[in-house]
């Protein structure tokens, strides 16, 4: 500021006063400011705390109900149908409202009941078997198909399908029975497995000759689909497979995928045989022959199926132990085949009933009144107890909103199921899960897939993960320039160009992260992607040439160093970095050539690419959104902060200080090294801390400038997914209360409680470092 | 088109096949019996549409055009992601959600314990999802099961991994080639309809490179000599090649339209919009509106325009008698 020479003002001497006591006293408004301000800071300090409070109890509220366990208020929301007919019931079948159950007799009838309305037992017009007993039966849930053989040689598929009506503001399932293929054998049908995909069916029979000779054998039924159309079924192939018989081994049961290319032959003794067709083709491989309790002294199993999706077999043994094999391919095999991936807690006795659930990975299991619900993904128990009544067949609610038993005295009962998150325990969230379809247990963040029997694969790992890994190379790029920028502004510039530099350096604070993530992904990105080795050149040049100038400075004499005045070092020392970038820059093509060499696959040449060494080198991917870029920018935007801050605590420490190191003849650089820096390191403390928590929560860049995968490895030129990224992504798909959504929140959680316990130390920290380098 | 021994089809194959592929190759018509688009009077308000990214373009031209028949309507569309759909058709803040796959179970359920009844889905467009290799590649077609082997690691198909174009049939300067391979990424509706169709709902080998959109695996590929890819037929270029499909290597069909209807072509879907629709309620007339002018003949242009296939005439008047009731 310039002060501009002013006239002297006419003195005047003051007339002198009695001192009026009331001078003193502070005027009315002045209190009553005062008192008011008092109570609104302390209001607004309170209004604070409770708001931050709240927010941390609204987040919770949202997290919490993902952790309770199933409900099934086995007598207050039961409901219970009439009596069904006199007779063995062999199969039943529900909607997927679960109001109307059928149930399927021995002697081939069917029976309907209202259990939406008054419960009452309908009889099926459908006749399809004329004085003949039903002697195996298939009804996989979900299908719309009943599968039958009978004692004559009889093999049925009846369709069944439900649909909704709507008059009156009230819903109505109406029903639809219809016989879709009938086909014969050559003697009773002993076992049969039946499963479909949208173009073939496949039917497997085991026949019982009257010699008592076994047959097994597989009808494979095909049809033709287009957008405009399905063609009618036509039975294209019928294969025997007797040779994969064991005399005197009877055959347990029969299961089918829902591709129609799998059969799982399950033995008395406790074996299993796993067949397979390649494709379209008609012939089958046995794949696979195994005891998944061989290990145990009771080898049978008493029950067994396939979990929805049909990729994990669900068994249970003799004495009740429970296990799931899952079909994967291991590194040293060269196809998929089953091995045990679960073994859950073992129900006291064998198991009489087994059903699916056709939305998650939950089944149902147990034995006369006892009932056990499981889920598949986590491993849990989700619900278990006994039922004032016997269970002949068990089924979970297509929507898994509900539970359905046929009981002894041939009534369906229908329980309320209360399991919105089931997928979702500690270990599904925190740790490693051994997912269906994968060699090995793993941390894995995949939510959603495009179809019903998709697994959500739902630990935060990753993301925590993702979210230091950013924070580490943002604040391994942002924290020596920072530091070193601050120290290098407070103690040694000029103070007149230290007025320009602060007020720069905040500005930059105030560019939207949105901008700099744009740059990031659209212009820096690709250009690091062929300039990797110019990086490198400078990451090394820059530092290695700036102590090889300031020596080389050190050693002109006095007559050459005071052309440069001391805090304008810069006027030199400038244009010698940005030769250096510059070299470093065009230097990097020719490191490239020197030093990335790789193997040209398709040419068999030699060519220098960086993008393509660092894989064959490492084994470690070069995606082009990476961690150096998101370090990068996310630096950009962490800089000034720290800066700031930093600089403050550096400009506050009190001059005496200074003048007095400097007095006693130490050096500028002794003086800033060894008095200043660390009685201002309670404040350049608080400045990292600062920018570490902006790092973590950071959304906006890490979004647009990593591909946002969630994995785990440290590989510098992969990307990442951070928490904050993954609820800015994932949200707008998620429903409400959902599990995702709960999750999501969980997520937000996780983030809070890092901050906090980042702040928390940092506050500790701080207060023991102020404490030892008190001063004044 | 079947790729047989049969004279005149081979014929057809080769004006269609020696020339690059380009769009201009292939004249797909609008069935001329799908009736033309009829202003009614009354149709104002705002219309949002949120879901897919794959039907984009698609949605943003028939807004256009359905502007231009209704000044007075506004349309906004969001192309976050076919999962985006459901919760914005649940939360009310979208009429339309366009999806690139059929709603699945869980977000039905979802819709339906909120309103008690199910969303109408309709079918808009058809897409034949191509695999796409370098123009300069001399491949004719693949079969299933190779494409299984190409882009699996579980082989579901029965087959052997292929990792040279050698073991998929080329000879002299390719069979040492290496397959480059370019995919989706798992979010996508495109990436999870060739998971089930073409990899048998097996997993994709881990050397596929993940593309964040439908038009960068094409530029990956074009960009690529030993490149392959797959993506909607909306993306083909012309320095790519649609390639032929099929079940065995004597029946090998390419992805036109026709092939696409006769169910030929394997990998051939329907685009979807989902409405909110009571049952017993007639729909909401700017909706309504909306898509009749989508199924009509001017909607189906647009259709053919984006580059995919537009909807035979018996489903289109199908999809029309259904919403309309």
């Amino acid at each position: 500021m310039k002060t501009t020479p002013e006239q002297p003002e006419p003195a005047t001497p003051a007339p002198r006063r009695t001192p009026d006591p009331k001078r003193f006293e502070a005027s009315r408004l002045v209190l009553w400011t005062d008192a008011f301000m008092n109570r609104f800071i302390k209001v607004g300090g309170l209004l604070v705390v409770v708001t931050v409070i709240g927010i941390f109890v609204f987040i919770m509220s949202q997290v919490v109900p993902m952790f309770q366990s199933a409900k099934v208020d086995v007598e207050g929301s039961e409901t219970i149908s009439e009596q069904l007919p006199e007779g063995d019931y062999v199969a039943v079948a529900v909607d997927e409202w679960g109001e109307r159950p059928l149930a399927l007799r021995q002697d081939g009838r069917i029976f309907f009941s209202d259990l939406g309305g008054s419960g009452e037992i309908i009889e099926a017009d459908l006749e399809f078997l004329e004085a003949d007993t039903i002697s195996a039966v298939e009804a996989v849930p979900g299908s719309g198909v009943i599968a039958v053989g009978t004692e004559q040689g009889g093999v049925h598929l009846l369709d069944y399908a439900y649909e909704p009506v709507f008059s009156g503001g009230k819903r109505t399932i109406k029903d639809t029975l219809s016989k879709a293929y009938s086909g014969t054998v050559e003697g009773v049908v002993r076992e049969l497995g039946f499963g479909q995909s949208g173009a073939a069916r496949l039917v497997v029979t085991l026949v019982e000759a009257a010699g008592g000779q076994q047959q097994l054998l597989a009808t494979l039924i095909e049809r033709k689909r287009s957008l405009v159309g399905s063609g009618t079924w036509k039975e294209t192939a019928a294969v025997d497979l007797t040779a994969s018989l064991r005399s005197g081994v009877p055959v347990k049961s029969i299961h089918v995928t829902n591709r129609a290319d799998s059969i799982l032959v399950i033995f008395e003794n406790g074996e299993v045989d796993y067949h397979f067709r390649a494709g379209s083709g008609t012939t089958f491989e046995l794949r696979q022959t195994f005891r998944p309790f061989q290990d145990l002294d009771e080898q049978k199993i008493a029950n067994s199926g396939f979990l929805f999706g049909d990729v994990s077999l669900v068994f249970v043994s003799a004495t009740g132990v429970n296990r799931i094999y899952s079909l994967y391919r291991s590194e040293d095999e060269p196809l998929r085949i089953f091995h045990q991936t679960k073994e859950f807690q073992a129900l006291p006795e064998a198991a009489e009933f087994f059903s699916k659930s056709l939305r998650n990975k939950a089944f149902i299991t147990g034995y006369r009144d006892h009932v056990s619900l499981r889920y598949a993904t986590t491993e849990k128990v989700r619900w278990e107890a006994d039922l004032p009544f016997k269970v002949e067949h068990a089924l979970i609610g297509a929507k898994y909103d509900s539970l359905l038993f046929l009981t002894d005295e041939r009534r369906f009962h229908r329980l309320v199921l209360d399991d919105p998150h089931p997928e979702v325990s500690f270990q599904a969230l925190f740790g490693k899960i051994w997912y269906e379809g994968s060699p090995e247990p793993k941390y894995e963040w995949q939510s959603t897939g495009g179809s019903d029997d998709f697994e959500p694969k739902l630990s935060l790992v990753p993301l925590i993960f993702g979210s230091l890994k950013g924070t580490f190379y943002a604040l391994l790029f942002a924290l020596p320039i920072a530091l070193f920028g601050a120290i290098y502004t407070s103690e040694f510039l000029h103070p007149r160009n230290k007025i320009y530099v602060k007020p720069v350096m905040e500005i930059m604070a105030s560019l939207p992260s949105v901008v700099l993530g744009f740059l990031a992904a659209l212009w820096l990105a690709p250009i690091l992607e062929n300039r990797v080795p110019s990086l490198l050149c400078i990451v090394f040049l820059l530092p290695a040439g700036s102590f090889l100038i300031g020596w080389l400075w050190s050693r002109q004499p006095q007559s050459v160093r005071k052309y440069v005045p001391a805090g304008r070092e810069f006027l030199y020392f400038t244009p010698v970095l940005l030769l250096l970038l510059a070299a470093g820059w065009h230097l990097g093509p020719f490191l490239e050539q020197v030093l990335f060499r790789v193997k040209d696959s398709s040419t068999g040449e030699m060519v220098a690419d960086f993008t393509r060494w660092w894989p064959t080198v490492t084994g470690t991917p070069y995606e082009q959104r990476n961690s150096l870029v998101v370090g990068f920018v996310m630096g950009f935007a962490v800089i000034p902060i720290i800066f700031t801050i930093a600089e403050d605590s550096l400009s506050n420490v009190p001059g005496s200080l200074r003048s007095g190191s400097l007095a006693l003849g130490a050096s500028r650089w002794q003086t800033a090294w060894r008095v200043v820096l660390p009685t201002a390191s309670a404040g350049i403390f608080s400045a990292l801390m600062i920018g570490l928590g902006r790092a973590v929560g950071e959304t906006m860049i890490v979004v647009m400038a990593t591909g946002n995968t969630p994995i785990m490895e440290w590989n510098i030129f992969s990307g990442m997914r951070t928490l904050s990224a993954n609820i800015a992504v994932e949200l707008p798909e998620a429903p409400h209360h959902g599990t995702l959504y709960r999750t999501l929140f969980l997520g937000a959680v996780v983030l809070f409680i890092l901050t906090f316990t980042v702040n928390t130390v940092a506050e500790v920290l701080r207060q023991h470092l102020r404490e030892r380098y008190k001063t004044v | 088109m079947k790729l047989s021994f049969n004279l005149l089809n081979a014929s057809i194959m080769a004006a269609l096949v020696i020339p690059a592929w380009t769009r201009a190759d292939e004249v797909v018509k609008v069935d001329p019996s799908i009736p033309s688009y009829e202003v009614v009077s009354g149709v104002t308000g705002n219309l949002n549409s949120i879901g897919s990214d794959t039907l984009n373009n698609l949605m943003t031209l028939w807004a256009e055009g359905f502007k231009a028949k209704y000044p007075n309507v506004n349309i906004q569309i969001e192309g976050k992601g076919s999962s985006t759909a459901p919760v914005a058709l649940i939360e009310g803040t979208a009429q339309l959600g366009p999806m690139s796959r059929a709603m699945k179970s869980e977000e039905i359920d979802e819709f339906e314990k909120k309103f008690g009844y199910k969303p109408i889905e309709v079918k808009v467009a058809i897409d034949a999802l191509a695999v796409y290799t370098h123009k300069d590649n001399p491949i004719k077609g693949l079969t299933l099961q190779q494409v299984d082997s190409i882009f699996s690691s579980t082989f579901k198909g029965g087959g052997t991994a292929i990792s040279k174009w050698g073991q998929a049939g080329l000879d002299g300067e390719w069979s040492d080639k290496d397959i480059s391979k370019y995919g989706r990424n798992s979010a996508s509706g495109t990436y999870g309809f060739f998971k089930d169709e073409a990899l048998l709902k097996g997993d994709f080998d881990a050397s596929v490179k993940e593309q964040p959109g439908s038009s960068a695996v094409v530029q990956g590929v074009a960009s690529d000599l030993g490149g392959i890819g797959y993506s909607g037929i909306g993306y083909r270029t012309s320095s790519v090649n649609a390639i032929a499909l099929g079940t065995s290597p004597d029946a090998l069909f390419e992805p036109t339209y026709e092939n696409c209807l006769t169910g030929d072509f394997p990998l051939s879907r329907f685009l979807y919009v989902y409405v909110n629709k009571n049952p017993e309620k007639p729909m909401d007339a700017l909706t309504l509106q909306f898509l009749k002018f989508v199924l009509s003949q001017e909607g189906q242009e647009v259709v053919v325009k984006d580059g995919y296939y537009p909807m035979p005439a018996e489903i289109a008047e199908e999809v029309v008698a259904e919403i309309a009731n």
